[in-house]
């Protein structure tokens, strides 16, 4: 579950607003807005990697409002992936790991498996992304966060690659929120689609 | 073509061309002004004299004594310059730029002042040079003061290339690495630092050799026992010019050389 209540946070030249919604255990909450709305905003304050001034965050059982990023059990994927340049492919999804199997089976599931002799810098967009999802996966988190993570796929990879993060996710009862632009990706949204606008969100249940 | 456009294409190659004899003549004026000195003083040592100067033990002991300050005061630097590197390039907090005023003043101040300051703060009669002595330290005329003299006028170099290093590494791959379990240092030093690499080793030759060429706080300090700009200026002013020369190009030789040895292991590390 994700609880959100009365959040607001202040990044440089915008402001998110009192967010407050609720994703169920193991459900799908999508999040849509045009560019600049503060998506991202949100999914970086829930992960606890940018400070927020008020209102609080329950991941799960867990009051996750004063906790560091490490200890609220969340993986987050950008959509710019955001790879350690200085690891190999491999190294990059072992990095949070805590147990070798699981990084061969995120590899395996997200085709990453025929990556791993390249260098990072040389990876595609698309690829980046699935070493990205892949590494986030291999950590077995409680709650994802997704920041338009297959917008660099094309489309039948993206269907593909989506499904199988989805049900990897319904499988373990982990909840996602999903920001999206893809107007097909946001019928995903279980019970909750969210949508944000200059820093306000609005809940469409 | 109507004449203006016509006007156009003969000024325009022209002009390119004037411009790049200007670059040119400045470049080679530039680099001509940094080289004519010192090669100057290289060959008026001459080979036997340099070679006379490389066996001196007192230019021996100087050259090794400027060396291990040097290196002291930039393991010193590093130690403690990475936390408030970091802490100005990812915190922002009140008084920043103050802080950041403060770390620049020494590269500002002549470097005599800095000397008279530090005698000051921590001559034979100072609330440092007491609270040393039972433990049987000194800063005035001791490799210890050698070391603080080095470490305040060149530190700052380290700390202000540093903080620029960790600003090109985007706070976001830490993020991430925290949401895969690291604590901030933890994240830091996997992340960060390995990233941060390249301009950290920048910062930190730069300050090496900026520590091993300091005469002007050293000399106020600690005129013994005599790093090796200090040397070079004693033997200057007891025997003259023609004496210190030697000394002079045998310490621009080591200090090439020693540079020459970071950039080739660089460059071998690269590859």
């Amino acid at each position: 579950m994700i609880r959100v209540t009365g959040l607001s946070a202040r990044v440089p030249g915008f402001v998110l607003d009192r967010a407050s919604f609720t994703v169920p255990s193991g459900d799908v909450g999508v999040v849509t807005g045009p560019t600049g709305a503060g998506k991202t905003t949100l999914l970086e304050t829930i992960a606890g990697v940018r400070k927020h001034h008020a209102g609080t965050i329950t991941l799960g059982d867990l009051d996750a409002t004063a906790l560091p990023p490490e200890q609220r059990h969340v993986g987050l994927v950008y959509q710019q992936a955001w790879l350690f340049p200085h690891l190999s492919v491999r190294a990059n999804v072992a990095y949070g790991a805590l147990r070798d199997r699981v990084v061969d089976d995120a590899m395996s599931m997200l085709r990453v498996a025929p990556l791993v002799e390249k260098p990072v810098s040389t990876l595609s967009g698309g690829e980046r992304q699935l070493v990205a999802l892949a590494r986030a996966l291999a950590r077995e988190p409680r709650t994802l966060l997704l920041d338009e993570p297959f917008a660099a796929m094309d489309s039948a990879l993206r269907s593909d690659i989506r499904a199988a993060v989805l049900s990897w996710a319904s499988a373990r009862g982990a909840t996602v929120l999903l920001v999206t632009h893809d107007a097909s990706e946001a019928v995903l949204a279980g019970s909750v689609q969210l949508r944000m606008n200059g820093g306000v969100l609005t809940v469409a249940e | 073509m109507d004449d203006a456009s016509a006007t156009d294409a003969v000024t325009r190659p022209l002009s390119r061309v004037l411009l790049a004899a200007v670059a040119t003549l400045g470049g080679s004026l530039l680099v001509l002004a940094l080289v004519l000195p010192v090669g100057t003083l290289v060959s008026a040592a001459g080979v036997t004299g340099i070679a006379s100067a490389l066996v001196d033990r007192d230019v021996v002991r100087s050259i090794l004594l400027t060396v291990l300050s040097a290196t002291a005061a930039t393991l010193l630097a590093i130690i403690g310059g990475i936390p408030v590197a970091y802490l100005l390039a990812r915190v922002p907090f009140r008084g920043r730029s103050i802080v950041e005023a403060l770390l620049e003043l020494p590269l500002v101040i002549p470097h005599p002042v800095i000397g008279m300051a530090l005698l000051l703060a921590m001559g034979r009669q100072s609330v440092v040079a007491r609270a040393l002595a039972p433990v049987g330290l000194a800063i005035v005329n001791s490799p210890l003061g050698i070391v603080v003299a080095m470490l305040v006028v060149s530190a700052p170099l380290f700390i202000l290339g540093a903080r620029e290093a960790i600003a090109r590494v985007d706070a976001r791959l830490e993020a991430v690495a925290r949401t895969l379990g690291d604590d901030r240092w933890r994240a830091v030093r996997r992340v960060t630092l390995p990233l941060a690499r390249n301009g950290l080793v920048n910062a930190g030759t730069a300050m090496w050799a900026r520590a091993t060429s300091e005469f002007g706080a050293i000399v106020l300090i600690a005129y013994h026992p005599r790093v090796a700009s200090v040397l070079a200026y004693d033997r200057y002013l007891t025997y003259g010019l023609s004496s210190a020369l030697p000394v002079a190009a045998a310490l621009v030789l080591v200090a090439m050389l020693i540079l020459l040895v970071v950039r080739f292991t660089r460059r071998v590390e690269r590859a």
